[in-house]
């Protein structure tokens, strides 16, 4: 496994996904930075508080930014054995079908996380430099908690969308895919809703902003269910597929 | 155990209704270089697909090394090298850095084995140069130095001088050929190219529409397609007379319109000519001719055999 993890690292040498991926990331914290400049400039007198800011661009890295991002950074890691046509040498060697899947994931969760790490970084250095009020350590700290549960979470709920990769070899139903469940987490991202569907959950288990209608576990459950599931689908598929 | 390297048995790969591959047996012993022989589309690429347990057979059983593939694929594998069609690698990395992947995870610690393939097909020059950067040949080149890399007793290459030039191929077959003598790697090969197979192989496996028509051995094909020198002649039964009785010819043909072919005294056409007419034999046609390999697949598969 530690081969294959270090191939893992190896194929991306010189990759530009890597770099995409941070700009990705800086997206919202930078909107965010910018709104909040634009509000404190229009609203003299109002304090912007980090807490408040942590809070609204997870709130973008989740429900916007993130499932697409991470989509197509697992649709990358996965196509490209397809399409640059490498599959067939490391399945030749053999190599397990599951390790290498595995190994696969375990990249995926360290580029997630490295990407919220990005996301929180750049949240605060732009706080600091639009001078944002209310800084302290608790923040921080409860902020980056947030951000890697929300990170964390996103990554399983990539499940799917690797199945959609493995099923049809090709970026653009990924991507498809991705941006259908944006388009809903959008839609039902001030509903109460919001706690049952996988995506938006994360963001109501990050904020622990459960509803008194439906208990925490629903939300749970609605992402547990879907990774696995996903994962369990994908990786039988995977392993059953024939390389051509 | 059986003495093949590599043997199937009643192989057969059916997509929906159409059978790509029926039901074929190839035997290939150590140390030989196997060619198999078919047109576009004959189900070449499925059979070693199968081979190297990317596509599974519908029916039928693969030994390698004399053990079963789908059993014993992690004591198989390591011992066989291969390049099914045209071999990926990573664009963004160097050719070193590819194989550095591949050596990981086969476990090779050796750490000349990398550069020492690389020197044997000629990519240890442009160390830097990535993979981006390489011709249809460079990579082809390279998907030999992958697959000889951890020095395998069994080699599969499908169609490997796709994109070489003359000289790339003319490299490529001293390369196989000295692999197989030097180390004994026994090699299966193929290509829709007579010729390219004719100077490789020792045992060519003709397939054809999924069937294996034909095993038959370099020495016996060529046995098959001697050079004769063939007459017209106004008298076939006096002709034959005379071959037998001045020249003690008996290895010869007789065929339709007075048609005789001899297969012995070649360059001799001249006296066999001058006694046929002394002897009030008429003489229409006098030819050198050579049955070509090509014309013995051609009828084998009933069309053309290269495109």
């Amino acid at each position: 496994m530690i081969n294959l993890l270090y191939t893992e690292f190896l194929k991306l040498k010189r990759s530009q996904m890597l770099l995409i991926s941070m700009l990705g990331a800086a997206t919202a914290p930078f909107v965010c930075f910018i709104a909040y400049l634009n509000m404190k400039s229009k609203k003299t007198g109002v304090p912007v508080l980090f807490n408040e800011v942590f809070s609204e661009t997870n709130l973008y890295v989740v429900l916007l930014t993130g499932v697409t991002l991470y989509g197509v950074i697992a649709t990358y890691l996965f196509n490209r054995e397809y399409t640059e046509n490498t599959l067939k040498n490391l399945l030749t060697i053999p190599v397990s079908r599951i390790s290498f899947f595995m190994s696969k994931l375990i990249l995926l969760l360290i580029w997630i996380l490295l990407l919220t790490v990005v996301a929180w970084g750049l949240t605060l250095i732009f706080g600091l430099i639009g001078q944002f009020e209310g800084l302290s350590l608790t923040v921080l700290i409860k902020a980056f908690k947030e951000y890697i549960v929300g990170g964390i979470f996103l990554f399983l709920l990539t499940a799917p969308t690797i199945l959609v990769t493995l099923l049809f070899k090709n970026y653009v139903p990924s991507l498809v895919f991705t941006i259908a469940i944006t388009m809903v987490n959008v839609l039902i991202g001030n509903s109460e809703y919001r706690v049952l569907y996988p995506w938006s959950a994360v963001l109501v288990i990050a904020n622990k902003d459960f509803f008194p209608e439906y208990l925490p576990v629903y939300s749970y459950i609605s992402i547990f269910t879907t990774s696995l599931l996903g994962f369990i689908v994908a990786i039988i598929h995977f392993k059953k597929e024939e390389i051509h | 155990m059986s003495n093949w390297v590599l043997e199937t048995k009643a192989l057969t790969r059916k997509y929906k209704e159409q059978t790509a591959v029926d039901a074929i047996n190839i035997h290939v012993s150590k140390g030989q270089i196997y060619g198999l022989l078919g047109r576009n589309g004959a189900g070449k690429t499925t059979t070693l697909r199968m081979i190297m347990g990317l596509v599974k057979p519908t029916t039928g059983e693969i030994e390698i090394f004399g053990q079963n593939i789908q059993e014993n694929a992690k004591q198989i594998y390591p011992r066989v090298g291969s390049i099914i069609e045209i071999p990926g690698f990573y664009e963004n990395l160097t050719a070193n850095e590819n194989l550095e992947i591949l050596a990981r995870l086969r476990g090779i610690h050796r750490r000349d084995a990398v550069p020492y393939a690389l020197s044997r097909v000629g990519l240890d020059d442009e160390p830097g140069k990535l993979v981006a950067q390489y011709s249809l040949g460079m990579k082809q080149r390279l998907g030999i130095a992958a697959a000889i890399m951890h020095e395998p007793e069994l080699l599969i290459l499908d169609e490997p001088t796709n994109g070489l030039d003359p000289i790339g191929i003319q490299e490529m077959r001293n390369f196989l050929l000295d692999l197989c003598e030097e180390k004994q790697v026994t090699i299966i090969i193929s290509s829709h190219i007579l010729s390219e197979i004719e100077q490789l192989a020792d045992i060519i496996g003709v397939i054809h529409e999924g069937k294996l028509l034909e095993e038959i051995t370099i020495g016996e094909l060529r046995k098959r397609n001697r050079r004769y020198l063939e007459f017209q002649v106004s008298n076939q039964n006096k002709a034959v007379l005379l071959l037998e009785e001045y020249f003690n010819i008996i290895d010869y043909e007789v065929h339709e319109k007075g048609n005789i072919r001899i297969y012995s005294h070649l360059g001799e056409e001249g006296q066999l000519n001058k006694v046929f007419v002394e002897n009030d034999i008429e003489v229409s046609k006098i030819m050198m001719s050579e049955d070509r390999l090509e014309d013995y697949f051609v009828k084998l598969i009933g069309g053309r055999v290269s495109d």
